[in-house]
């Protein structure tokens, strides 16, 4: 075995072990909630004891905890979610689309933010000291510092109710009903929709790769190996983009890590422009403890983040030549 | 017509405190096929006038007047397009530190040519091709040229930059510096291979050095530098053997040589001109002994002395020669000469075997299986002895074990074999409580004096410390830190108290780090190359402080150095070390006249010599030390040993295999029972072919199975 099919092999058996962990911790989280998802309906009449019992049944929840642990966890693990206790509809068939939603919103922004503020960043770290540099890193910082939801509603106001250029809610139009995620997002009335919350997130997210790109560029920028490339007669550029090679390993860290974490959502954001992601879902099915929605919406979060990681640890591995794959030896 | 001509060059920094004149009204002029030195102590301009003649200064630098000109244009009026053209094509660079010069994401081979496409339109095949001829030419292996630069040793990184920098055959290479921070064994073998290649490309050289002796014996002509003056300027052999000039003369005085160990060597008092200002009087003058009212008036203009290529900036030319008798006297120097061997006392560290090895992280799998893990000696059966006030000088090069070795009887490192024995009291004494008293009575100097004072201290913080950690001598904290600060020269004490590390020079800062250690009454001293960042005469004063505090004190001093020049001067005893062992010890006078084992040969051959008229034998040794992982049985050093017979790959030699006296060597074929150096040189060229399959150890461990 080859030294990095081994560290491959190391990481993928802790994303494992790491996934187990998580899918446990939810399991037991939930049942240590108070009440239980039918509480409301006991206390409203509506359900007789007989009733309650029968459902119970239905859903194994009259078993001892180590049995529902076990097959809770069966299934999990193949995929099946099960059935959503409060809306009687396969829980993958709810989750699906939300997810979809969501990531069409924030990957593409979050592709783009990384490129562009990066850039940016890597371009005023080069120039440290100039208006372009001080500018940049007080508005990324307004913006990263400031809620999301006061920024989007700050955007709201303007472009949507003073400006009239977009609207201000939803994803499509109400009169809109169309069929297939092709049909749903290939079309004008989408992108309509669809600029003011991808502007917001890209701001959002663009602090934090700005400042990353910017501290690396100015960290590397005194640093020999820069000297040595400049005495060889590289132009001012190429040098930049070398400073900016030798810099990119946290934004690739970071980047990858992010992308784990888009899974679940930007809440506050979905709120304000009635966006209809899996961030808002999870919120309501947690206040109604459904219990199957929940556990296979964090399940996916969970292993969303953990796959990401693992594909940072695999890039870090790849760009990286002085990264030891064989996991801290003697260097 | 000359190759590189500078003219009256001026360089200002612009710094929030005000402009500081780095380098003033410099001229000088390169011949081709020169190979010219630039000496002088740091913050001397020499590294500033490179980066002039570069165009590489950085954003805050400019040159204010002056020209340089080369072949016949001046680069300072180019465009940084027109710049960039001259650049590697015609000015080649071997940058300072070869560790961080690299570009550690780009392959070597690829940054080779980067440079060479930069600047020619060739194909990547023969840019390639190219690559691997430069590889060959430098002595590195053309398969590695895919390798990234972490992979490869320090002096093996230095070897990449110089097949750089020869890559488009310019007409001019700037070293700045090319071998600080390497090994002495090393670094003669890089300063052989500029020489050897140069000699071939026929390209002139400017060498950039604190150390005179690399100059003596690589330049043709050289300029003192001394606060951004040209202070003496000529050829090598007028300059070094007949300085005219007070400030080469102790420039010279203080580079230490193995010949002269019972002498000390004479360190110029005091530390660098403030440049804030430009100079109206001698800039040497407030460390001059010779200076007088007529060196306050003026900076002496060069002046040429008659029939020779020579010129010296001072008022006093005249009476050099004078001034050259009274330049070796100390006195002259204002140090007082209190040399009187004091008598050594009982002895108060002893090891027996002491050992300390690290276990290697092994694969889960194999630990499973029950496989004993591999070790790395790091230090493998080490038997010292040090008395009260005595040094012991423990020399090897990077990689032998001897910071361990130094971590380890400091207690900072647990040993995991052998005896220990301080004060009369073994090991497991200290270990079991009594480790604050052990910490009071031993005390370590560190490698870096900018690393290891807290920025954020007052002096009087700093040397404060240790006292209230050890509860020691609170009630007069106070007197117990000046008295401490005045016995380390850092007088008057009062002054320093309220000052921060940044406020010091680099040697002040290094007798603040002294005097932290002093501070507690040690009776036992560990300094781990307290000196190698320091320059020449800051290292003299250093060794000599440490020197006055083992005859005063009565404390006993371990002195770890890779620089055998500085550990003959200061030490007592020598013990040498290599792969985690010691291979010969004994007096200094006994071990510097008449080495015994191979090794030590080739370590006292390596070191540079000042005196440009002696012709010294290189003794190269081949590759670097193996892996401690795998040792190869018998002796360690047979694979590199010039003289190893099959009895030295079987069997390891003990250290008492040769003894005389108290000198004690572990070689079955000892030197200096035939004639050693010639003998050396011409086995060299044999043992190559004796010994092809060599390697040097890769990077990384060696688990990969």
């Amino acid at each position: 075995m080859s030294e990095f099919q081994r560290f491959l092999a190391k990481r993928l058996a802790i994303s494992i072990v790491l996934t187990l962990v998580a899918v446990s911790v939810i399991f037991v989280v939930l049942r240590l909630l108070p009440g239980s998802p039918f509480e409301s309906l006991v206390t409203a009449g509506n359900l007789s004891q007989q009733q309650i019992t029968e459902i119970r049944a239905m859903y194994g929840l009259d078993q001892p905890m180590w049995r529902q642990y076990l097959s809770y966890l069966q299934s999990i693990l193949l995929f099946q979610f099960g059935y959503s206790i409060l809306r009687s509809q396969p829980v993958w068939g709810v989750l699906a689309p939300r997810l979809v939603n969501t990531l069409i919103l924030l990957v593409p922004a979050l592709v783009t933010t990384a490129v562009l503020s990066s850039l940016l960043g890597m371009y005023v770290g080069w120039n440290r000291g100039s208006k372009l540099e001080k500018l940049s890193i007080i508005a990324t910082t307004f913006l990263r510092s400031t809620p999301v939801f006061i920024t989007g509603i700050l955007f709201v106001i303007i472009f949507a109710y003073n400006l009239e250029l977009v609207p201000a809610f939803g994803m499509r139009s109400i009169s809109a009903s169309p069929e297939g995620y092709v049909e749903t997002f290939a079309s004008l009335d989408f992108l309509h929709h669809y600029i003011l919350p991808f502007t917001v997130s890209v701001l959002y997210y663009s602090g934090d790769f700005l400042l990353l790109a910017r501290n690396g560029v100015v960290e590397k920028r005194g640093s020999e190996f820069l000297k040595l490339h400049r005495a060889k007669g590289l132009s001012e550029m190429q040098q930049l983009a070398r400073a900016g090679r030798n810099s990119m390993l946290p934004i690739l860290t970071y980047f990858a890590l992010r992308l784990g974490m888009i899974f679940q959502g930007l809440i506050l954001l979905e709120v304000v422009f009635g966006w209809p992601g899996i961030g808002r879902e999870l919120v309501l099915a947690i206040q109604q403890q459904d219990y199957p929605l929940v556990q296979a919406a964090v399940f996916i979060m969970a292993l969303a983040v953990i796959v990401a990681n693992l594909v940072a640890d695999v890039l870090y591995a790849y760009f990286d030549p002085t990264v030891s794959t064989s996991g801290g030896g003697a260097a | 017509m000359s190759l590189l001509d500078i003219t009256d060059l001026t360089v200002t920094y612009s710094t929030d405190s005000g402009t500081v004149h780095a380098v003033n009204d410099v001229s000088f002029s390169i011949d081709e096929g020169v190979n010219y030195g630039l000496a002088g102590e740091s913050g001397s301009g020499k590294s500033t006038l490179a980066e002039a003649v570069l165009g590489l200064l950085p954003s805050n630098g400019s040159v204010e007047s002056g020209s340089i000109e080369f072949q016949g244009r001046d680069l300072t009026g180019l465009s940084e397009r027109e710049r960039r053209d001259v650049l590697w094509e015609d000015i080649a660079y071997i940058p300072q530190s070869a560790m961080d010069s690299l570009d550690p994401v780009m392959s070597t081979g690829a940054q080779i040519r980067q440079a060479i496409q930069t600047h020619r339109n060739v194909t990547d095949d023969k840019a390639r091709s190219r690559v691997r001829e430069l590889f060959e030419i430098v002595g590195l292996d053309p398969d590695r040229i895919d390798d990234y630069p972490h992979e490869f040793s320090g002096g093996m990184r230095q070897r990449v930059t110089i097949a750089m920098a020869l890559a488009l055959e310019p007409d001019l290479i700037i070293a700045d510096e090319p071998t600080t921070g390497l090994d002495v064994i090393v670094q003669d073998k890089i300063i052989d291979k500029i020489l050897e290649i140069q000699d071939r490309m026929d390209s002139s050289l400017l060498l950039i050095t604190h150390e005179i002796g690399v100059i003596a014996e690589t330049c043709d002509e050289l300029s003192i530098l001394y606060g951004g003056k040209a202070m003496e300027q000529g050829s090598v052999d007028n300059v070094l053997v007949n300085p005219t000039n007070p400030y080469t003369m102790g420039l010279k005085n203080s580079f230490p040589e193995i010949e002269e160990g019972d002498q000390d060597p004479v360190s110029i008092p005091g530390s660098p001109p403030n440049l804030s200002e430009e100079p109206s009087a001698c800039v040497f003058k407030d460390r001059c002994p010779f200076a007088t009212e007529e060196c306050e008036a003026s900076h002496p203009d060069l002046v040429d002395l008659p029939n020779r290529n020579h010129r010296s900036a001072c008022h006093h030319v005249t009476k050099a020669a004078q001034m050259r008798r009274d330049a070796t006297d100390p006195e002259t120097w204002g140090i007082p000469d209190s040399h009187d061997e004091s008598d050594r006392g009982e002895v108060l560290l002893e090891t027996d075997g002491l050992e300390k090895y690290y276990e290697q992280s092994q694969p889960l799998l194999e630990q499973l299986r029950g496989n004993d893990p591999n070790y790395v000696r790091a230090v493998d059966g080490v038997s010292l002895r040090v008395r009260r006030s005595e040094i012991l000088g423990i020399a090897g090069e990077s990689g032998c074990g001897k910071s361990t070795l130094g971590e380890t009887i400091a207690l900072l490192k647990q040993p995991t074999g052998g005896e220990f024995v301080f004060d009369g009291e073994p090991y497991e004494h200290y270990a079991d409580g009594n480790m604050r008293e052990f910490r009071r009575k031993v005390q370590i100097i560190f490698q870096d004096p900018f690393d290891s004072l807290n920025p954020r201290q007052t002096v009087r913080q700093l040397v404060g410390e240790p006292l209230t950690i050890h509860d020691y001598r609170t009630d007069e904290r106070e007197r117990a830190i000046i008295e401490t600060l005045e016995k380390v020269g850092l007088t008057p004490a009062r002054k320093f108290l309220d000052q921060y590390p940044h406020q010091l020079s680099g040697g002040q800062r290094q007798r603040v780090a002294v005097a932290k250690a002093l501070v507690l009454d040690p009776d036992f001293l560990i300094c781990d190359e307290p000196a190698s960042m320091l320059d020449v005469s800051l290292k003299v004063n250093l060794l000599n402080l440490l020197r006055e505090l083992a005859d005063t004190e009565d404390i006993g001093i371990v002195y770890i150095s890779h620089d055998l020049a500085s550990l003959v001067q200061v030490s007592d005893r020598l013990a040498i070390m290599y792969l985690g062992r010691v291979i010969e010890e004994g007096d200094v006078e006994s071990i510097a006249a008449e080495p015994k084992h191979p090794y030590t040969t080739s370590l006292l051959a390596a070191a540079p010599e000042k005196d440009p008229t002696v012709d010294r034998d290189r003794v190269l040794l081949d590759g670097e030390p193996p892996n401690p992982v795998d040792l190869p049985s018998g002796c360690v050093f047979a694979p590199r040993c010039p003289k190893a017979e099959d009895e030295c790959r079987e069997s390891e030699p003990g250290l008492d295999t040769v003894r005389s006296g108290e000198h004690r060597a572990a070689c079955y074929f000892p030197d200096g029972e035939t004639p050693a150096a010639d003998d050396l040189a011409d086995d060299r060229s044999d043992s190559q072919y004796g010994d092809p399959e060599f390697s040097p150890p890769a990077s990384g461990d060696s688990a990969s199975d």
